[in-house]
């Protein structure tokens, strides 16, 4: 028995073994508080409580296990009163007693309350708009967004958010509408802001650029290119939702685009110069609203047409395959802008039609003028037969003896 | 013989005179005769044009939407899917008792703005002539393929406008919902377009 009362050398090792445990335990209670994380306001004042310390106790700050502490002073509960924080200010800050041991531990996150946001829409056909803000405050703290899209005396409906990229797509919008409005909510540690934005979606219209545009030579024609592109893929292809395209081109070296309009997918240049490298672009608007804008234009398509006793170049590609420096050999004298409201190869067949009907014309009118002189011919042979048979018979009468 | 060549000749010369307007008239490619779809877009066009130009020369652009028109057709209902998939009848009936019920709106303007002596006053009647041909127009064309024709609703108007300001507003917001009724229902004729002539 007294063995049992008596400390033993493995009693006291167990205890200290044990002590040395449950210290070890409270330290990693503590540490775990370190990730509590306390937001505050920059260019304020940030207090920071040292857990449940006892008033009057003495307590030592650390930021970052580092003993200097930007501008501050400690209350008498052992509170940290960090004063007109900056960015530095940031940090683990963990207070002690005065015998080393760790009391409280938190994570300052330094930041604004959200402010203003500043919104833009992009509508790229009838079915989908997208908009996306920018911060007019950094808030230098994660946030969170909410948004809400509706059309003149509409409910809300939600607008769905890319919280990475910053933007949310409303997919079917009741397009038909007047002015639409965006509600956006930002949300972070330190507040929440909402911000409305208005839009005239018919006003935002603004396709994608064409696709699969080709410049090409045509075989047997010095003069002319034949351009062809697709609507944009993002488009709908409907009769209810028609393109008008417009075709600008021009020798390499000259300032002055010359144009075409078209409502189809492709056009022939008729006037491109002979032996000289062309760029050709491309881009289109919704035909319907003329209030609508105009797509970025498609990349520049170099393309020389097709020239005698020469091996074609390769003619579609990006503009860089060339060389910069391409030397405009001749006067560029300032082309007149053309508009050609429809595809060029109906125009080749309203000239050939053309010139048919003048011919046919020229035919009826020969035809008409000989008729004519064969009437009038005729009628003076008969003149001349029926006086010649008078002359005959007042003769024939004169002879007569009375 | 001389009568026989006589009447010979004249009978060649009239029959070239006659063949005359029918050589001038044709055309290798006789150029396609608009249909009645055709018309209703071109005449709906037309509408949404005039509309732009009394909204340029006329209105001012204003964010504000002061709701004066209760009663004007409902376009919250109508996306771009709906063009995709439209009907034939109901879409023509639908299509013409809006159209009537904006021209009692712009009746209504029109009589307001001869009051307040707005410049705007000979560019409206001729809207509202325009807006009486296509809805002519479209009936025929309802009558056409039996498209029954709607009651039109009852239009709540504003019931005084005291100011010219008060004119210019209501003018706004009108011509701002009618331009966009114009482009819907273009897009609408075009969309039925094929569906017409798959019924006559």
């Amino acid at each position: 028995m007294p063995g049992l009362l008596l400390p033993s050398p493995v009693c006291l090792t167990v205890i200290w073994f044990l002590s040395w445990s449950l210290r070890s335990s409270c330290a990693q209670i503590w540490t775990d508080e370190v990730s509590a994380v306390q937001y505050g306001r920059l260019d304020s004042n940030v207090t920071l409580a040292c857990g449940k310390s006892q008033i009057g106790v003495p307590v030592v700050w650390r930021l970052n296990h580092s003993s200097a502490l930007p501008w501050h002073r400690v209350t008498s509960d052992g509170s940290l009163v960090l004063l007109l924080v900056d960015q530095a200010a940031q940090g683990d800050y963990s207070c002690y007693d005065d015998r080393g041991l760790l009391l409280h531990s938190v994570t300052l996150r330094l930041g604004h309350p959200p402010g203003l946001l500043s919104i833009s829409c992009q509508v790229p056909n009838h079915t989908h708009v997208r908009c996306s803000w920018v911060d007019s405050v950094k808030t230098f703290l994660p946030a969170k967004y909410n948004a809400s899209f509706r059309g003149n005396g509409q409910e809300w409906r939600p607008c769905i958010v890319d919280l990475a990229r910053r933007h949310c797509d409303v997919d079917h919008p009741a397009f038909w509408q007047p002015i639409h409005t965006l509600r956006v909510t930002e949300t972070n540690a330190l507040g929440f802001e909402t911000t409305y934005a208005r839009f005239k979606l018919h006003e935002l219209l603004k396709p994608d650029p064409p696709e699969a545009v080709l410049a090409q030579q045509l075989e047997g024609y010095p003069k002319r290119l034949n351009v062809s592109w697709s609507f944009p893929s993002s488009w709908p292809l409907h009769d209810a939702f028609p393109l008008v395209f417009q075709i600008r081109y021009r020798p390499q070296g000259s300032i002055y685009w010359s144009e075409i309009y078209s409502e189809d997918s492709s056009v022939v240049i008729f006037d491109a110069l002979s032996g000289h490298i062309h760029q050709v672009q491309v881009r289109a608007r919704d035909e319907v609203n003329s209030e609508s804008q105009w797509s970025e234009w498609t990349p520049q398509l170099l393309v020389r047409p097709w020239e005698v006793y020469t091996t074609p170049d390769p003619v579609d590609g990006p503009e860089e395959a060339f060389d910069e420096d391409y030397f405009f050999p001749f006067d560029t004298k300032p082309e007149t802008s053309t508009e050609k409201s429809h595809n060029p190869v109906h125009e080749d067949d309203g000239s050939l039609g053309l010139v048919i009907l003048l011919v046919l014309f020229s035919v009826v009118i020969l035809t008409t003028i000989l008729s004519l002189i064969f009437v009038v011919w005729m009628r003076q042979r008969r003149r001349h037969h029926a006086t010649k048979q008078e002359l005959t018979s007042m003769v024939k009468m004169k002879s007569m003896p009375i | 013989m001389k009568l026989l060549l006589d009447s010979s000749s004249s009978l060649l010369f009239s029959l070239l005179l006659a063949q005359l307007p029918v050589f001038t008239s044709a055309s290798p490619v006789p150029p396609r005769r608009p249909t009645d779809m055709d018309k209703l877009s071109n005449q709906t066009k037309n509408l949404m044009k005039l509309t732009q130009e009394l909204l340029r020369e006329h209105a001012f652009d204003s964010d504000v939407e002061p709701h004066r028109f209760r009663s004007l057709p409902e376009m919250s209902n109508r996306s771009a899917n709906d063009l995709q998939n439209l009907e034939l009848k109901p879409t023509l009936s639908q299509l013409h008792s809006d159209l009537k019920l904006y021209e009692h709106h712009f009746e209504w303007l029109n009589r307001v703005s001869k009051k307040h002596h707005h410049p705007a006053v000979p560019k409206l009647v001729e809207m509202i002539r325009e807006m009486k041909s296509l809805i002519n127009l479209l009936h025929r064309q309802m009558q056409r393929v039996e498209a029954p024709r709607l009651t039109p609703a009852t239009p709540s108007l504003p019931p005084h406008l005291p100011y010219q300001f008060d004119v210019l507003q209501s003018s706004h917001e009108l011509l701002q919902h009618f331009k966009l009724f114009c482009d819907w229902a273009y897009r609408a004729f075009m969309s039925l377009k094929p569906k017409v002539s798959a019924v006559q």
